[in-house]
């Protein structure tokens, strides 16, 4: 399976980048890590007549902390992040679901943007982007910065709202409430694998009452969805079995999610469920909660 | 007449010869052959499973950048000779009036690369008129749906076999224990696909073929007869292959395709399947259904069994048609059952052809030691025990009429019981079920034919040649194909111990069809088959050696011996002379006119014998997720004399991780409309280093039956007997919830549909 | 731009060059235009790691990499790992283990292997088959690759099965 050809571009500089886009539109296709978008030509199932390549361009792979955000640059390597002290020291979230995606390899190449950009419904990252309220940066040749909430961010199957002119620049990850507990509970056909269920929980507690909530899902919708009529349901309680179980059962009680040849959509909200609630406990472990 | 040598090498864990190539990325695969003026193939495939063609349009590809040649299906069946006699179904090598499965093959196009021969197949239409597909035995069994091949109808029965006065035997039983069980479609996936490249020189008028077989005399029989070339003009030439497990058994209609493109364009051309082909339509296996009656007392004896299988053999032919007399003539496996009621039905489909997967009749083992578990539970006796008190002793024979010498199954159950202590599992399996953990144990036996002991018919023939090198180098040319089996190492160790040489100084000839005898590798047949032919083949090299030195010294043969790579008069070391002195000294004709040091030996399997063993697994599964952890692994096994151990142990654990993948990952799905759902590595999945434990071997000590070669055959074994293994693990596991198994497919999802935690789909 | 790029880089310690075009994938360049064909092709979508190369030291799956993308990058293939003609320590290790057997997946996995014990010179058993979960093998049933791991690490490894 070789892909088909195309017109290549290496940008020395964001600004050439974003003119091409600007000038290509839905014909281009950026080109990051090529984990996810190179295994597409590989099949022809994508075919892009022009490519640009940004892993020349400058700029983008930044990894810092300060006032409170973690700003990753869109090309930040999966695999630099997992090695990154401020990541395991400042962004949790991050550094839990990191060691999840692929594997090493995978990771080795590719990049926080791209993963995002390209929006699996079953991937990690937006996950943590929804439950760290992200801000999600792009930038194009006609409009300049625009700063997207992870929320109005993930709009569908494998769609953004990216604008076809624009790129993912930057990744800003508030930091979560010192103290909170982060647990990344992921249901996979094998080590490795697209998760078929995910959640990823966050919770802060104060004398073992719960102040802050959120829980991510991935693999039960179109998109990476919170569940935050579940996080608003524990907010006050106390933080023990019970409230786990409870919040599980409000997190999966809409869902719908898809049927593949891994999991039927049965499977996925039962395991859902189960998930939540196993996140929930280990996230309450991780916050120090007996 | 032998002289004593010590075994240096035979029962030794000699590292293989192979490696040096391997581990150095220098071994010569297929793809890596590089000719000049090396064209290569692509094909315009069906995307439906079963539909009449109505257009081809060729829309400029043969004028497209790089390509060289188009070929329609009429265009190629041009170029081919069609044997009139030919029996089975008709059908042409690339589709013309009709697709009979998804993937089937259309145009071909050749170019001077893969890339822009994937182009040009881009710009090519087709247009399809679709019929109704077979996707499962209901759909067969349609008088509605059209036949997929003219005249021959999608269900085909085969011969019923009895045995034994099944009707009393029947009658007799307290009761009878009954089941379906499905075994569900997966494939071989060796990591190097389907590849050749046919190589046609005009001015000599030969046509060389550089395969990825198991092989080499069936590849040049098949292309030969395909194109209508005398055999004495195809040669084949193969060197490493990246695994097979009988996908490569036969050759394919594309390989086909491109021997007489190369022929009608007389420049090299080159296939090397993709990932996506390989899964889709290089072939698959195992997909049966079973009604199943098992004859019992209440005290445990197992009486008799009747079976009725139904086998979905695929679009176009396979080996699918002969799985079910194979099986029958082992399925009572090593037990004393008194009768055996066999029907089956094979039907055609619009799937990938039913090819030939390690251990073809596996089910046989699954479907027996299934209901061996299910007779087990209803009559409330140990699975162990109800095992140890039916297996049969080796003066035996089967109610088939096969005889049970050497066969070591009792002792395996009893090794088992001995190495796995049962009763404390129980206590850990209680102690978890209190805290909502499901921890299961499971056993399962087998024998395998490998090659059987000598008893009811030969055990069919393996030729093998000889020689001395003038530098001194044993050359053994066997038609064996390893791929992975290390024959080059175990061979050589064998011949090594005969002829009193270092292993350094043998060299194994293969993948040659010029210069090697005719055979190939598969049945597990290589140990006793190709390791006693070795081993016979290189004693009569030694008498050889001997008596031409004999000549050469002008000494009584009887006073010559051969000892550390050297040949002389016994007392008088300065007449010794080395292997290659030797050589050299007879192939100047010093030794007589016409003497030569090549021998020749066909092997008959001496006495053969059963290979066979008992696994057990401990397993957990999770019953929140489906996810199922094998926890531990053990083997007990006998596989006669071991050559090499370290190379019998890669053989059963690489066959148990494909029955664990076959359990809890891999199914070849095809949809209700025959569409192929699996057609990627995210699809089908593969068993890694996190699903696949270590795994315990115990390796029995065998029953020698032959005076010299006790070598029995372990290939397949590890495949046939994992799968029932595993399952029968999971239910125990699953017991609480009063599951019974039924199938041999248990993905996460299926193993909560099992335990009533989500509606099946 | 879709026309054939002039591709320079340093590969096993030595600069190549070879032109390619810009969809030519790094797996295919390596094998096809440089005659390294070592590095094997498995499945072309980064699932089964037999085309696993170490470009500027990481592992990285060569299906899914164009060669352009390695210009002025330093490449280590399997070719590159024997030491004046003999097998490296790793490389023995793996031989002594009987560690493969029809040899398509070995240089994916060689090479994974040695970019973690770059990494990680001494890794157990767990952390062994975590690092590996990504390389298919098909053959072995992998215990025979784990041990010869770990004896390339050091430890003693028990050649019987129990």
């Amino acid at each position: 399976m070789k892909p088909p050809p195309f017109e290549y571009h290496a940008p020395d500089s964001l600004e050439e980048a974003l003119d091409l886009l600007r000038e290509h539109g839905d014909e281009a296709r950026p080109l990051a890590g090529g984990q996810s978008l190179v295994p597409m030509m590989n099949f022809r199932l994508a075919r892009p007549s022009v490519v640009i390549d940004l892993n020349q361009v400058p700029g983008l792979s930044e990894l810092d902390a300060a006032d409170g955000v973690v700003r990753c640059g869109a090309m930040v390597r999966e695999r630099a992040a997992e090695r990154s002290a401020v990541v395991h020291e400042r962004a949790p979230l991050l550094a839990a679901a990191l060691p999840l995606i692929g594997h090493e390899a995978i990771r080795t190449r590719g990049t926080l943007g791209g993963s995002l950009a390209h929006a699996d419904p079953a991937a990690e990252l937006p996950a943590v982007a929804l439950a760290a309220e992200a801000q999600l940066v792009a930038r194009s040749a006609e409009r300049g910065e625009r700063v997207l909430g992870a929320d109005e961010f993930f709009a569908g199957f494998f769609t953004t709202a990216l604008e076809p002119d624009e790129l993912l620049v930057e990744i800003r990850l508030p930091e979560v409430p010192a103290g909170s507990g982060v647990r990344f509970e992921e249901v996979a056909r094998r080590q490795g694998d697209f998760a078929m269920v995910g959640v990823l929980a966050v919770l802060h507690t104060a004398d073992g009452v719960i102040d802050d909530a959120r829980l991510a899902l991935i693999g039960v919708a179109d998109r990476a969805v919170r569940a935050r009529e579940a996080e608003a349901a524990l907010i006050g309680a106390k933080a023990d079995a019970g409230a786990f179980a409870e919040a599980a059962a409000t997190a999966a009680r809409d869902l719908e999610p898809m049927s593949d040849l891994h999991g039927s959509s049965a499977y996925r909200k039962h395991v859902a469920e189960r998930l939540v609630q196993r996140a929930l406990q280990g996230a309450a472990e991780a916050a120090g909660v007996r | 007449m032998t002289d004593v040598m010590p075994q240096r090498y035979t029962g030794a864990r000699t590292r293989r010869v192979e490696d040096s190539r391997i581990l150095t990325g220098t071994g010569e695969y297929v793809d890596d052959v590089k000719l000049p003026g090396l064209l290569h193939a692509a094909f315009v495939r069906s995307p439906v499973a079963h539909a009449t063609i109505t257009r081809v349009d060729l829309n400029g590809a043969r004028e497209a950048p790089g390509v060289v040649a188009v070929y329609t299906g009429e265009e190629l069946e041009a170029r081919l000779h069609h044997d009139e006699e030919a029996k089975g179904p008709q059908f042409t090598t690339l589709a013309t009036t009709k697709v009979r499965v998804v993937g089937d093959p259309i145009v071909m196009v050749i170019a001077e690369s893969r890339y822009l021969a994937e182009d040009a197949c881009d710009l090519i239409e087709v247009d399809y008129d679709e019929l109704p597909p077979v996707a499962t035995f209901d759909d067969a069994r349609n008088p509605e749906i059209p036949p997929i091949f003219e005249g021959r109808s999608n269900v085909r029965e085969l011969p019923r076999a009895t045995f034994g006065d099944v009707e009393g035997v029947f009658a007799r039983a307290d009761r009878v224990v009954r089941a379906h069980l499905d075994v569900h479609r997966h494939q071989n996936v060796p990591m190097e696909g389907q590849a050749m490249l046919a190589d046609y020189d005009a001015a000599s008028g030969r046509l060389t073929l550089h395969a990825s077989t198991q092989g080499v005399h069936a590849v040049r029989n098949t292309i030969s007869g395909a194109l209508g070339l005398d055999r004495s003009r195809v040669h084949v030439v193969a060197k490493e292959i990246g695994g097979s497990f009988g996908l490569k058994f036969g050759t394919s209609r594309e390989q086909i395709a491109i021997a007489a493109a190369s022929v009608d364009l007389g420049r090299p051309v080159k296939w090397v399947e993709d990932r996506t082909e390989n899964l889709t339509v290089s072939g698959q296996a195992r997909e049966e259904s079973f009604d199943l009656e098992l004859a019992v007392t209440d005290e445990g004896d197992v009486l008799g069994l009747k079976v009725d299988m139904i086998l979905d053999q695929g679009a176009y032919p396979g080996m699918g048609a002969m799985v079910p007399s194979i099986m029958q003539g082992v399925i009572v496996g090593p037990y004393r059952m008194q009768a055996l009621d066999f029907a089956s039905t094979v039907v055609t489909s619009n799937k990938a052809a039913y090819v030939a997967y390690r251990g073809p009749w596996a089910s046989e083992t699954f479907l027996r030691e299934r209901m061996l578990d299910l007779a087990a539970a209803e009559l409330g006796v140990d699975p162990l025990e109800l095992r140890l008190r039916n297996v049969a002793g080796q003066s035996d024979t089967m109610i088939t009429g096969r005889s049970l010498r050497s066969c070591t199954a009792r002792e395996s159950l009893e090794k088992i019981r001995e190495v796995v202590d049962v009763a404390d599992f129980r206590r850990r399996q209680e102690a978890a079920r209190a805290e909502g953990r499901y921890l299961g144990i499971g056993i399962a036996t087998f024998i395998e034919g490998a090659p059987g002991p000598r008893g009811d018919g030969p055990l069919g023939r393996e030729r093998m040649t000889a020689t001395v090198d003038t530098d001194g180098t044993v050359l053994v040319f066997t038609g064996q194909m390893p791929h992975g089996q290390g024959h080059q190492t175990t061979f050589a160790q064998v011949a090594a111990d005969q002829l009193g040489v270092p292993i350094e100084q043998v060299r194994i000839v293969v993948g040659d069809s010029d210069r090697v005898p005719n055979s190939a590798t598969g049945g597990s047949r290589a140990a006793t088959m190709a390791g006693g032919a070795t081993l016979h083949v290189t004693r009569k090299l030694k008498d050889r050696i001997r008596e031409l030195a004999a000549e050469l010294l002008e000494a009584n043969v009887d006073d010559i011996e051969v000892e550390g790579g050297r040949v002389g008069v016994r007392g008088t070391p300065v007449s010794a002379l080395s292997f290659a002195e030797l050589a050299t000294a007879v192939e100047e004709g010093r030794a007589g006119e016409g003497a030569s040091l090549e021998v020749d030996l066909t092997y008959d399997g001496g006495e053969g014998g059963w290979s066979g063993g008992t696994h057990c697994a401990e397993v957990e599964v999770d019953a929140d997720t489906g996810l199922v952890h094998i926890r531990r692994y053990v083997v007990a096994e006998d596989c006669g004399e071991l050559i090499n151990p370290a190379i019998v142990e890669g053989q059963i654990r690489g066959g148990v991780a494909q029955g664990i993948g076959a359990v809890l990952l891999e199914k070849s799905a095809y949809d209700e409309h025959g569409q192929f759902l699996a057609a990627s590595f995210m699809d089908y999945l593969l068993p890694t280093t996190t699903e696949v434990p270590t795994i315990e071997i115990h390796h029995l000590e065998t029953t020698p039956l032959d005076a010299d070669v006790n070598f029995r055959g372990v290939g397949e074994g590890g495949m046939i007997v994992a799968p029932p293994t595993l399952v029968n693990a999971i239910e125990d596991a699953l017991a609480p919830f009063g599951v019974k198994i039924y199938e041999q497919h248990l993905p996460p999802k299926r193993i909560l549909e099992l335990i009533g935690a989500i509606d099946p789909e | 731009m879709t026309d054939p790029v002039q591709i320079d880089l340093v590969v096993n310690g030595q600069p190549r060059s070879a032109a390619a075009e810009p969809r030519r994938l790094l797996a295919d360049f390596l094998r096809d235009d440089l005659g390294l064909t070592g590095t094997h092709v498995g499945c072309e979508h980064g699932v089964c790691g037999a085309c696993t190369v170490l470009v500027d030291g990481e592992p990285v799956r060569s299906c899914l990499m164009f060669a352009v993308q390695a210009r002025g990058a330093e490449v280590r293939t399997i070719e590159g790992l024997a030491e004046g003609g003999r097998l490296n320590p790793v490389q023995e290790a793996l031989w002594n283990s009987h560690s493969f057997q029809c040899g398509f997946c070995t240089p994916g996995f060689v090479m994974q292997i040695t970019a973690l014990l770059e990494e990680n010179p001494t890794p157990g058993e767990a952390e062994i088959r975590e690092a590996l979960s990504g390389n298919i093998c098909r053959c072995t049933g992998y215990q025979s690759i784990v041990e010869g791991v770990l004896r390339a690490a050091g430890h003693d490894v028990p050649t019987a099965a129990h």
